[in-house]
Order: C-alpha cells, then sequence, then structure tokens
C-alpha cells in the first residue's frame, strides 16, 4: 500500500524539480520547490503509517510551518527584486557572474 | 449516548450566536447604504471586469496574504498539545503559553509597524 | 499514556540565551523610538553571544557529554567546540556589522527612488539586522548539536531564512544584493528541498529520525537498500550543498559578492562551522557504518571541491569573489580528513585535526571580510582588484594584514593556516586518504599563486592616481581585524594549547 503513495510522492518531487530547472519566472520556481516540500510531506506520512509511529506526522507538521516561513521570506525578496527591475525572471538577474 | 451530549450543547450554542448576530444587526447597527455593499463580495478586489491579462495587485493583499498564512500555520502546534493537554498537565501549559508569547512578540512587531493598517 | 518530556535547561542555556535575546531584538524593533533602536540592539546583541560563550565554556569545564531534549539535541565535546567557534565568529562578525554604511536604510525603498534618498537623509537603519543575525546564529549553534533529522531540518531552516534575508540589505550596490538575496534563496530553498527528500526516504529505512535509531537499523534492517541508498545520497546533496562543495558549490561566490560583507564574514565562518559540524554529525553517527558506500563518492566530491575551488579563484578580478572560491577550495581540503574514517583512534584525530581547522580558517576569514570592508571608493567597497594596486604603498599596516590573512589562507608556515592544514593533510594520510593529500597539495601550492598575486599587486604595483580612500575604521573594526590577525599568529606561533583543546573534544567523539 505505502508503495503507491511514494510513487506518487516520487512523482510530485520530480515535477518540483524538473519545474525550479525549466521555468524562468521567480514565483513559479518557488512553487515548483514548494512542491518538492510537500512531496516530502506525503512521503513522511506514508511511512509513519507503515511503521506505525507518529514521527513522520510530527515531521509533516514542522515541515509546513518550515515552508510558510519560506514563503513569506522568499516572497519579500522576490518581490522587492520585481520593485527594482520590473521583472521576476529568474534570466535578467545577470549581473553577478563568473 | 451521554458522552454526545456536550457535542450538541455546543452545536446549540454555535447555531445559537450565530443566528443571534444576524438577527440583531439590523436593529443595533448604523444602515448606512452605498454602492461597495451592494456589489458582490471578492474579498475587497473590484469585481469583474478586470483589466486583460488579469491586472496588477496592490502589494497591500499580499502583505496582508502572507501574514494570515504565517499565523494562521502556527496554530498547527496547538493541535497535539490540545490532543494530550490533560496528559501533559503542567509542563504542557507552559510550554504552550511560551510559544504562544513568542507568536505574540511577533505579532507585536507587525502591529506596531503598522503591517495591520490598510493605508 | 503520553508524559510530559524532560527538558535540561542548564545544558541548552547557551540556546536560549541567544534566541532570547533575538526575541529581546524584536520587541526593541517594535516598541522602541527609531533613533534609539541601535543603541538598544548592538549591546544586546553582543552580551547575548558573550554570555552564550561563557555559559559553553562553563559546560564545557563541567565536561558536559550528554544528549538533552528527548535526544534532539547532542551536547558533548565536538558540540561544544563548535559552539565556542561559532560564538566567537559571531560575535566578531556583528562587531563589524556595527558600521552604518554597511546595511540599507530602507530596505523597501526601490533603489534610486526618491524614498530611498528620503530615508537616507532621515538617517533611517534597518536594525533588523541584528535580531535577524541573533536569530541565524541561534540556528547556526543547534545545527551542528542536532540528534535527529527534525532537529536538523528545523535548525537548518532557522540558520537560512535570516540569512537570506541578510544578503539582500546591503547599502550600496544594491541590485547587486537582492540578486544574491534571490540566488541564494532560491537554491538554498531548492537543496533543503533534497535534504528534506532524504530525510524522509532515512526514516522510510529505519522508521526513526533519530541518528543513534537509523545506526542501529543499518545492521537489523534488510531488504530497504534503496531507501537507504536515495536517503544518504539526497540528505548529502543537501548538507554538501550548504558547505559548498563541488558541485554544489555555484551559489558561493555570487552570494558572497552580493552580500553585505559582515554578512559574508558570518556566512563565510559561521555557517561553514556549523554545516560542517552537522555534516560530521549525520555521516559519522547515523552512517557511520556505511562509508564503504558513501566515502568514494566523498573522495570525487573532495577531489572536485579542491580543484574547481582553486583554479576558478585565479580567474577572479573581484576580492570578494576570489575570497569565496578559496572558501570553496577550503571546504574540499577539509572534506580531505571529513573521509578519512577508521577505528575510533583515526576518527579521533581526523576530527580534532578538522576541529583545530575550522576554528582557525574562521577567524582568519573574518579578519580578511574586515579589510575588504575599509577599503573604498565612492561608490562603496573597491571589489575590483585592480583597485587594489598599489595599496601597501599608500597603506602599509593594512596592506601588510591583508598579506598576512592570505599567508595563512595559503597554508604558509608560522601562521594558524599552516597547521590547519597540516593537521588535516596528516589525519588523512593515516586514513588512507592518501591520493587527496597529493591532489590537496598540488591545489594548496597552486592556490599560493593566487594569494601571492594579490600580495604582489599590493605591494610591487603603483598606485592609481583615484586609487581608493582606506577608510578610518570604527572601533568594532579594528578591533576584529587586530583580533584576527593575533589569533592567526598565536595559533601558526603557539598552537598547542589550542591543538590540545581540540584533542580533549574530540576524545569522546560524539555521543548519541
Amino acid at each position: 500500500m505505502t508503495t503507491h503513495y511514494l510513487v506518487l510522492s516520487a512523482l510530485l518531487f520530480t515535477i518540483g524539480g524538473i519545474g525550479v530547472l525549466v521555468r524562468r519566472n521567480a514565483i513559479v520556481v518557488f512553487m515548483s520547490v514548494e512542491l518538492m516540500l510537500n512531496s516530502c510531506n506525503l512521503a513522511f506520512v506514508a511511512f509513519s503509517r507503515m511503521h506505525g509511529n507518529l514521527d513522520g506526522q510530527l515531521m509533516a507538521f514542522f515541515v509546513m510551518v518550515v515552508a510558510a516561513a519560506e514563503v513569506v521570506v522568499g516572497l519579500a525578496i522576490i518581490v522587492t527584486i520585481f520593485r527594482t527591475r520590473r521583472s521576476a525572471s529568474v534570466d535578467d538577474a545577470n549581473l553577478l557572474k563568473y | 449516548m451521554e458522552l454526545y451530549v456536550p457535542i450538541l450543547i455546543l452545536a446549540v450554542l454555535a447555531a445559537g450566536f450565530a443566528i443571534f448576530s444576524v438577527g440583531i444587526a439590523p436593529f443595533t447597527g448604523p444602515a448606512r447604504w452605498n454602492r461597495a455593499k451592494l456589489d458582490a463580495y471578492e474579498c475587497g478586489i473590484e469585481p469583474t471586469p478586470q483589466p486583460v491579462g488579469g491586472g496588477r495587485f496592490p502589494l497591500k493583499y499580499m502583505i496582508t496574504a502572507m501574514l494570515f498564512i504565517v499565523f494562521d500555520i502556527e496554530i498547527i502546534f496547538l493541535y497535539p498539545w490540545a490532543v494530550a493537554f490533560d496528559q501533559l498537565g503542567l509542563f504542557g501549559l507552559v510550554e504552550m503559553v511560551l510559544f504562544i508569547v513568542t507568536v505574540l512578540v511577533a505579532y507585536a512587531y507587525v502591529w506596531r509597524r503598522r503591517g495591520l493598517d490598510w493605508d | 499514556m503520553i508524559s510530559a518530556p524532560t527538558i535540561e535547561y542548564l545544558e541548552i542555556a547557551p540556546l536560549l540565551l541567544v534566541f532570547g535575546a533575538a526575541i529581546i531584538g524584536v520587541l526593541v524593533e517594535a516598541f522602541a523610538p527609531r533613533h534609539l533602536r541601535s543603541a538598544f540592539h548592538i549591546p544586546l546583541t553582543l552580551l547575548a553571544i558573550a554570555g552564550a560563550f561563557v555559559l559553553t565554556v562553563l559546560l564545557a569545564v563541567d565536561k558536559t557529554r550528554t544528549v538533552a531534549v528527548m535526544g534532539a539535541l547532542a551536547i558533548d565535546g565536538t558540540t561544544l567546540f563548535l559552539w565556542g567557534t561559532i560564538l566567537v565568529l559571531a560575535f566578531i562578525s556583528v562587531l563589524l556589522m556595527n558600521d552604518e554604511g554597511q546595511f540599507v536604510a530602507q530596505a523597501a525603498a526601490v533603489p534610486g527612488s526618491a524614498e530611498e534618498q528620503e530615508a537616507v537623509l532621515e538617517g533611517q537603519a534597518q536594525t533588523e539586522v541584528y535580531p535577524l543575525a541573533l536569530f541565524a546564529i541561534g540556528g547556526m549553534l543547534i545545527f551542528p548539536a542536532s540528534n535527529d533529522l527534525l532537529m536538523l531540518f528545523v535548525a537548518l531552516e532557522v540558520m537560512s531564512l535570516p540569512l537570506y534575508l541578510l544578503c539582500g540589505l546591503a547599502r550600496r550596490r544594491r541590485l547587486l544584493s537582492q540578486e544574491a538575496a534571490v540566488k541564494y534563496f532560491l537554491l538554498g530553498a531548492f537543496s533543503s528541498g533534497f535534504l528534506l527528500y532524504g530525510i524522509a526516504m532515512l526514516y522510510g529505512y529505519a522508521g526513526s529520525l533519530d541518528l543513534a535509531k537509523i545506526s542501529a537499523a543499518l545492521g537489523t534492517v534488510s531488504g530497504m537498500d534503496p531507501l537507504l541508498v536515495l536517503g544518504t545520497a539526497l540528505l548529502g546533496v543537501g548538507m554538501l550543498f550548504k558547505i559548498g562543495a563541488a558541485p554544489f558549490q555555484a551559489w558561493k561566490p555570487d552570494v558572497y559578492q552580493g552580500a553585505p560583507t559582515p554578512v559574508t564574514a558570518l556566512m563565510a565562518s559561521g555557517t561553514l562551522v556549523a554545516a560542517f559540524g552537522a555534516l560530521l554529525r549525520v555521516f559519522w553517527v547515523a552512517l557511520g557504518n556505511l562509508d564503504w558506500d558513501w566515502s568514494p563518492i566523498l573522495w570525487g566530491v573532495a577531489i572536485l571541491t579542491m580543484v574547481i575551488g582553486v583554479i576558478l579563484a585565479i580567474t577572479q578580478t573581484d576580492i570578494k569573489r576570489m575570497l569565496a572560491y578559496s572558501s570553496i577550495a577550503h571546504a574540499g581540503f577539509l572534506l580531505t580528513a571529513f573521509v578519512a574514517t577508521g577505528g575510533p583512534e583515526q576518527n579521533r584525530v581526523a576530527l580534532s585535526s578538522i576541529l583545530f581547522y575550522l576554528a582557525a580558517y574562521g577567524v582568519t576569514t573574518v579578519g580578511a571580510f574586515a579589510v575588504v570592508t575599509m577599503v573604498r571608493d565612492t561608490g562603496g567597497e573597491a571589489g575590483h582588484l585592480s583597485r587594489w594596486a598599489g595599496l601597501g604603498k599608500r597603506s602599509p599596516i593594512l596592506a601588510g594584514v591583508f598579506a598576512f590573512f592570505l599567508l595563512a589562507f595559503a597554508g604558509i608556515p608560522l601562521t594558524s593556516g599552516f597547521l590547519g592544514k597540516y593537521a588535516v593533510f596528516q589525519a588523512a594520510v593515516a586514513g588512507g586518504a592518501t591520493p587527496l593529500v597529493i591532489v590537496g597539495v598540488v591545489t594548496s601550492a597552486i592556490a599560493a599563486f593566487f594569494y601571492a598575486r594579490v600580495i604582489v599587486l599590493m605591494f610591487f604595483s603603483e598606485p592609481a592616481a583615484d586609487g581608493p580612500v582606506i577608510a578610518a575604521p570604527t572601533v568594532g573594526t579594528a578591533l576584529v581585524v587586530a583580533l584576527a590577525a593575533t589569533v592567526t599568529v598565536v595559533l601558526g606561533v603557539l598552537p598547542q594549547p589550542m591543538l590540545d583543546l581540540a584533542g580533549a573534544a574530540a576524545r569522546s567523539l560524539f555521543v548519541y
């Protein structure tokens, strides 16, 4: 049974990972990261059920809180750079290189 | 069946409060009508038609949404405690109060920095 | 029936002090009038860090070796040594922050706008940097002490989130600073996604997040090896990103260059120490019996890190980027001792050499960045190397001190860098990682070339007519440079007390 959840979780993680790599809008990149974190949550809860202990569910709680904090910090940073450059494309942030 | 009586009482209280609030409002509140009140309710957003491409929203919405998410999610830690608060005893209570106080510190910061003001 | 947990308040007192001060800092931000805020913050922050250091020393004198807070934190010799190191590095980095020219007047104002000018004229300051730094420092303290993977993840985020924000708060060259913050944030969040999935896999394998229980499961659980291998690999990716090991090093130069220099100093020293401590604990305690599997891969990572670090450092024209690549190379040198695991005696030697290296390297790094803050053009710090030409003729003392720090990075005898490198390579040879040491020595020689190039540039070329100004250092900056130089000399000439301390800290390895 756990396998199904793990496959779904792995798929979500992969979709998130590919999203980070191919999308150009910083907000969408960030949404993809959030998808990765949530796929981890699914894996934690599935394993928690498999092992019959609550550690995984507890972990999922903390991941949700951390993800919320990350959203706030991340959006603040992205909005700041958007207001400066009028663009949220990660390709436009190219002053620092080599 | 007796176990369910408190739940029933709670349901009655909740329903009673809702009916009471809605029922008393026309008699106690001032009645001022304007255009905004007659519009469809869309969380403060101008109803349709919107500009092509969805338009852009003022940053104020985002700040409010972000503050909401952060404070909303913190509540998650109250659930495990609420399930086992009788077994955790005084220790659990003290720790929870400490936790709420730290969240309140953040709230005080937001409030003093006028993060809650609309204009 | 659930019983209430026990919390060893005494053993975690340094953490409580730092976080308590950070929360008080937030209250100061909320209620103190604007012009009084920094007058509150600076003593509060410095006292909290100093107090935490004293508490750490007391715990060390007490020979505390215990697992605290229901197994979440391991307070052992290694933890206490790293706490002491991080707190010293944090203290001197905060001294650097105490310089009004470093941080933005109002982060929300768009660069170049009327609001920004107004904020500068009014003398506003984003004094949130002090509580943010304290939160980051608190995260750094928990990170190497975390004895279960839940604590590890939370500590990582508590450390990283304030640093993401601090990166974007430079007063000058704000576009670079904001770009650094975006890059650091997106890549950091991406890597923590990998770390978290790795934790999930290890939890699936062992059924517990506790490092000791994962270690025990290695011998008993069978038929779930894919989970174990995947978990170890993903966890490794997340942690190697934080120390900036190749091929996960790409963020380091960009972020180090764009961030305000005091923040760079804190990241280059404190974060590296904390992340390396956490890497040691996870891989040696939880996955120690698996070293036949991860060691070959980390050999490759170590070689790649050293080579990429020094080769790319040669091509740099910006002083902060060069120091960033140098920091990547040093992470590689540290990894040589990290993979040289063996019996308990060998592990002890390797661990103590890493501890000594981290302390020595961290202090020198903060000193070097302190010098960077003082060499200024009209538009802020003079980052380009060509601007440093002839500095030795205009300001011999400053250039001399900087040259000395560079020699310590290069590992010239009579500096702390030499002994650190010697100890690490010696441990690596004893642990059978001789090929790594050969690569390490060769790359050190190449590294010496680009450090020497900067020294030659400073002392043997003519200063430009419109060369950079040497800003009169604030008391804090002068203190940092003097202290870093002294420590670099003392650890190079009289290293024995520090070596003994590192040896004593490593004696009982890790508790779990």
